[in-house]
């Protein structure tokens, strides 16, 4: 094998699968990045057995071939070389090493046969369709905070995501719980996705897929079954195995009978649960929410630290409330909030808050109160 | 074949499967008689850890020749006058002790009473009876047991080696020791002795004469850093010693439970004990505990196992609480003694010749073999030279505002050394203090105050956690529920052996909840406490106390050495840390004296 490949391309590709291998790992193999090298292109391909990337560039191939190399030193040497320099990769005949030559530098990788790369097992993808990067973006910003990182309740280490009806129209939702809070959102049903089933995308693929398309702009066509999904787009695939779970029935804990509706200015609010919570000093960042006519009183207190209160103007209508959250939790779903005012749809001290944007029906947060 | 009555000497060996496991059940059963009888001395004698001879010698009341002869009955016994199983104030009752060993074993009993012309003595082999005769013997009885279980030859290959034998005698002996400091006992084996406890002094307190008895079983150690132990509720009566926390050892053998001075092995002790010694040993390290029970007789039964090894509370809960609340109690009050043995240990380590002799030979080797591996990176030679300066400066005695020394327990600072350990002067000795292990502690203890101040604060669960436990557990652990509620943790009932999780600590966080609950059914029905919540939190407390202290290497200048000594004085259990390692350790300037051989 030979080819020679500007260095920014190689970087750019390389950045793209290299972060999905794992620093440690008992498989040697799976340390590896796997380089084909045919017909002017040069493909990529990392694993950790779950995810699989791969992305394709053109390069000048000399000789066609592929080979395994260690990917985060391939990666930390090509990151290192001088800008605008052409490298060139070559691996010697019987394939147990490779060589990457730049300007006057020279590296000996060695190498792993690429016969023991291992290939995502196939199966066949029933459905697909294509959805818009800025959408999917969409999609998992407003939800990802609310993945659950609890192991035991594995079916919750994901985004759900899945076909559904909202008011008379054909949606596909994204949801995420920890038990806690819980975040739905959802966009216009793409074309094809009818039918699909509903799938858990787990946390480390979520984590992978939003740096991944974080500059794309096109569309991005998405091919599941059951047990895989696949995203691709420009020159790039992303492979990755679903979590073989059910999630739980998630409408059931969104409440239908909130009736005492608050609505504040999201920054206002934000700021203010912010700088209360500075008090807080335990684990739990309690804060307490007074709700009265027209305003809205946040509050903490801490043994050690003393007390804090700040008023924050709202409208509200119903009788006098109190309410306790964790105060991180209320931070992570104002912060999805573009729109410039929250509504907070509640019932009583003990039972789930509803909390959306005004301006943007899509999203819908649920968060359970403390006690306090 | 027709169902038939089994004959008598059958019966017996049946019941001697129950009662005669070992030759320390023979003692132990010997021994009980021997205290029944009024005996203020006791002599053990055993051969070949008891397999082929085991003699129990008192100075008790005796039995006259009849006596002697219905002693041998089965389910005969002196010692039920009102024929009511509620109320019983001996060690046996059951009337089934002789007769069961006289069926496997060649039993021997010689007897005289005070007002006796001579003493009797009375046979029994494999069943056969045979006397009693007259026979020569002072005031009292003497039992020997030969050749155990040479009429049930099954039972005498399951036997352990002679030395484990007698390790197991030596054990009933001890236990019997420790709940009568007014008896003496002596334990000889194959013509060696092994064991020689006089009666204590009982013209002294009687906890001084238990503490002796206790340190002369338990060992020197546990006298000298024991704590006593008392509480009175409802008629039940507590009292014994139970060993500091920084006195603590691997295994939970050290635990001794007496009820009613009767050795008993109960699951509830142990229990019980964890929890008062939860927050100050770590969760593999056990404390020395040895504690006794004053009970209304009609309060407990006592028959519910074939070796009353176990007993039953009519309300386990209010022991529970009893034990607990005295351990802590006596804990609290004792707060700042770190045991001696640490404050022994350092000496041992200082003085020439002895334990810490072999750590100089050994220094210089590991020495150079850590600087042959390690030192490949050269200091900057300048800059070496001055960072050493600017260490000797601050590390020198700090003129500290002078104030008295015996005015405070723990002392003024004088010094901190290696930025990790503050040496104070005390009236009578020094103190040095590990500063972080210290304020780990005193931040530990200020979060618990905390949280028992406002209570757990709870997080309520938008989904459930639906934990499938089975339903006697279940059941167990929706009977604390209340205790549950109070700790943060909201369950209910959630169809047959299943429950539901409503609410959690908030301090847990996204955690593994069903685990966690899994974890204290388990625990209910082993110890009947709810340990691992309690330990969870305190671990999260621990965690964060660790992360707000300040660490080893932190330079502290004399206010600030000052004030983390007079927190420590103010702080309850300030003298160990949360895993039972002293937190300070005092030298008494009379140890320094003897270091340098002026004393």
């Amino acid at each position: 094998m030979k080819l020679v490949i500007e260095r920014a391309a190689l970087l750019k590709s390389l950045g793209h699968v290299q972060s999905v291998v794992e620093r440690r790992n008992t498989i040697p193999i799976l340390s590896n990045v796997r380089i084909d090298a045919a017909k002017g292109k040069l493909s990529l391909h990392a694993t950790d057995m779950d995810i699989e990337i791969a992305e394709t560039t053109v390069a000048d191939v000399g000789k066609a071939g592929a080979t395994t190399a260690p990917a985060h030193t391939f990666y930390e040497i090509v990151r290192k070389l001088p800008e605008g320099s052409q490298v060139e990769i070559s691996s010697s005949g019987d394939g147990g090493q490779v060589t990457l030559s730049a300007a006057r530098s020279r590296f000996n990788l060695a190498c792993l046969p690429v016969d023991d790369f291992p290939a995502m097992a196939g199966g066949e993808l029933t459905h697909s369709f294509s959805f818009g990067a800025a959408d999917l973006r969409a999609l998992i910003d407003r939800t990802k905070f609310a993945i659950s990182t609890e192991e035991t309740r594995y079916y919750l280490n994901g985004i759900y995501l899945h076909a559904a009806k909202s008011d008379g129209g054909a949606v596909i939702r994204a949801v995420a719980t920890d038990g806690h809070r819980l975040a739905r959102v959802e966009a216009p049903l793409p074309q094809g996705a009818a039918g699909m089933p509903g799938v858990i995308v787990p946390r480390k693929t979520v984590a992978e897929l939003r740096r991944l398309i974080e500059e794309a702009d096109g569309d991005i066509s998405i091919s599941l079954s059951d047990a895989k999904i696949k995203f691709a787009f420009d020159n790039l695939v992303l492979t990755s195995k679903l979590i073989d779970g059910t999630f739980p029935d998630y409408e059931r804990v969104i409440p239908a009978g909130n009736d005492k509706v608050m609505e504040a200015d999201r920054k206002a609010m934000f700021d203010a649960v912010d700088r209360v919570s500075a008090i807080s000093t335990e684990k739990s960042r309690s804060i307490k929410m007074a709700c009265d006519k027209g305003t809205v009183t946040l509050s903490a207190s801490s043994p050690e630290a003393g007390s804090a209160i700040e008023e924050i103007e709202a409208s509200y209508g119903a009788g006098q409330l109190e309410i306790g959250f964790n105060s991180r939790y209320l931070l992570d779903i104002l912060q999805q909030i573009e729109g410039d005012a929250a509504r907070f749809s509640m019932s009583d001290a003990a039972s789930p808050t509803i909390i959306r944007d005004v301006a943007d029906a899509s999203a819908v947060y649920v968060l359970m109160p403390m006690r306090v | 074949m027709p169902i038939r009555l089994l004959p008598p000497n059958l019966v017996n060996q049946i019941a001697a499967g129950e009662v005669v496991e070992r030759p320390a059940s023979v003692v132990k059963e010997l021994i009980e008689n021997a205290i029944d009888a009024g005996a203020t001395r006791i002599d053990v004698v055993l051969n070949d850890g008891g397999k082929s001879l085991i003699a129990v010698t008192d100075n008790g009341s005796g039995m006259s020749s009849r006596d002697l002869e219905m002693a041998v009955e089965r389910h005969a016994t002196s010692k039920l006058p009102e024929d009511h199983l509620d109320d019983v104030g001996f060690l046996g009752f059951r009337g089934e002790a002789l007769p069961s060993i006289g069926s496997v074993a060649r039993l021997g009993i010689t007897s005289r009473t005070a007002d006796a012309e001579s003493a009797w003595h009375m046979m029994v082999a494999g069943g056969e009876k045979k006397g009693p005769v007259p026979a020569p013997h002072p005031r009292g009885t003497r039992v020997e047991v030969r050749d155990l279980f040479f009429a049930t030859p099954a039972r005498l290959k399951f036997l352990k080696t002679s030395q484990t034998e007698l390790a197991y005698a030596a054990d009933a002996v001890e236990r019997h020791a420790m709940a009568h400091p007014g008896i003496s006992f002596t334990l000889s084996a194959d013509g060696k002795s092994r064991l020689n406890l006089s009666a204590g002094l009982l013209q002294g307190d009687l906890f001084d004469a238990h503490l002796e008895r206790l340190s002369a079983i338990l060992g020197k150690e546990f006298g000298a850093n024991a704590v006593p132990v008392a509480a009175e509720r409802d008629g039940f009566k507590l009292y014994g010693y139970v060993g500091l926390p920084t006195l603590n050892r691997a295994n939970a053998m050290a635990q001794y439970l007496f009820v009613n001075g009767r050795p008993v092995k109960d699951r509830l002790l142990h229990g019980a004990v964890r929890a008062a010694y939860q927050d100050f040993l770590a969760p593999n390290r056990h404390p020395y505990v040895a504690i006794f029970l004053d009970v209304p007789r009609r309060e407990v039964d006592v028959n519910v196992h074939p070796a009353k090894a176990e007993v039953r509370f009519r309300d386990a809960g209010l022991v529970r609480g009893l034990i607990i609340g005295a351990i802590r109690h006596a804990l609290a009050e004792a707060g700042h003694r770190a045991s001696t043995t640490v404050a022994g240990a350092a000496l041992g380590a200082l003085r020439p010749g002895g334990g810490g002799a072999s750590r100089p030979l050994f220094a210089p080797r590991a020495a150079q073999a850590f600087g042959a591996a390690v030192a490949m990176q050269a200091p900057l030679e300048g800059v070496a030279e001055e960072a050493a300066l600017f260490q000797a400066e601050p590390s020198a005695a700090p003129s500290a505002p002078e104030l008295p020394a015996a005015d405070f327990p723990l002392g003024v600072a004088r010094a901190q050394v290696h930025e990790t350990y503050v040496v104070a002067q005390t009236a009578d000795g020094i103190v040095i203090v590990d500063q972080h292990a210290a304020h780990e502690r005193i931040l530990y203890e200020r979060m618990k105050d905390a949280m028992g101040g406002e209570g757990v604060k709870r997080q309520i669960l938008l989904i459930p956690e639906v934990v499938e436990l089975g339903e006697a557990p279940a059941e167990r652990l929706l009977a604390r529920a209340g205790e549950l509620a109070d700790l943060g943790l909201v369950v209910e009932a959630f169809g047959s052996g299943t429950v539901a999780v409503r609410e959690v600590p908030a301090l847990i966080g996204d955690g593994d909840v069903a685990g966690l609950v899994r974890d204290l059914a388990d625990e209910l029905a082993a110890w009947d406490e709810t340990l691992s919540l309690k330990d969870r939190l305190g671990d999260i407390c621990g965690t964060l106390a660790c992360h707000t202290s300040i660490r080893a290497g932190r330079r502290l200048n004399p206010a600030e050495m000052n004030a983390l000594l007079r927190q420590m004085e103010s702080t309850p259990h300030a003298g160990q840390c949360n895993h039972g390692r002293p937190t300070y350790v005092e030298l008494k300037l009379s140890d320094i004296e003897r270091l340098f051989g002026r004393k």
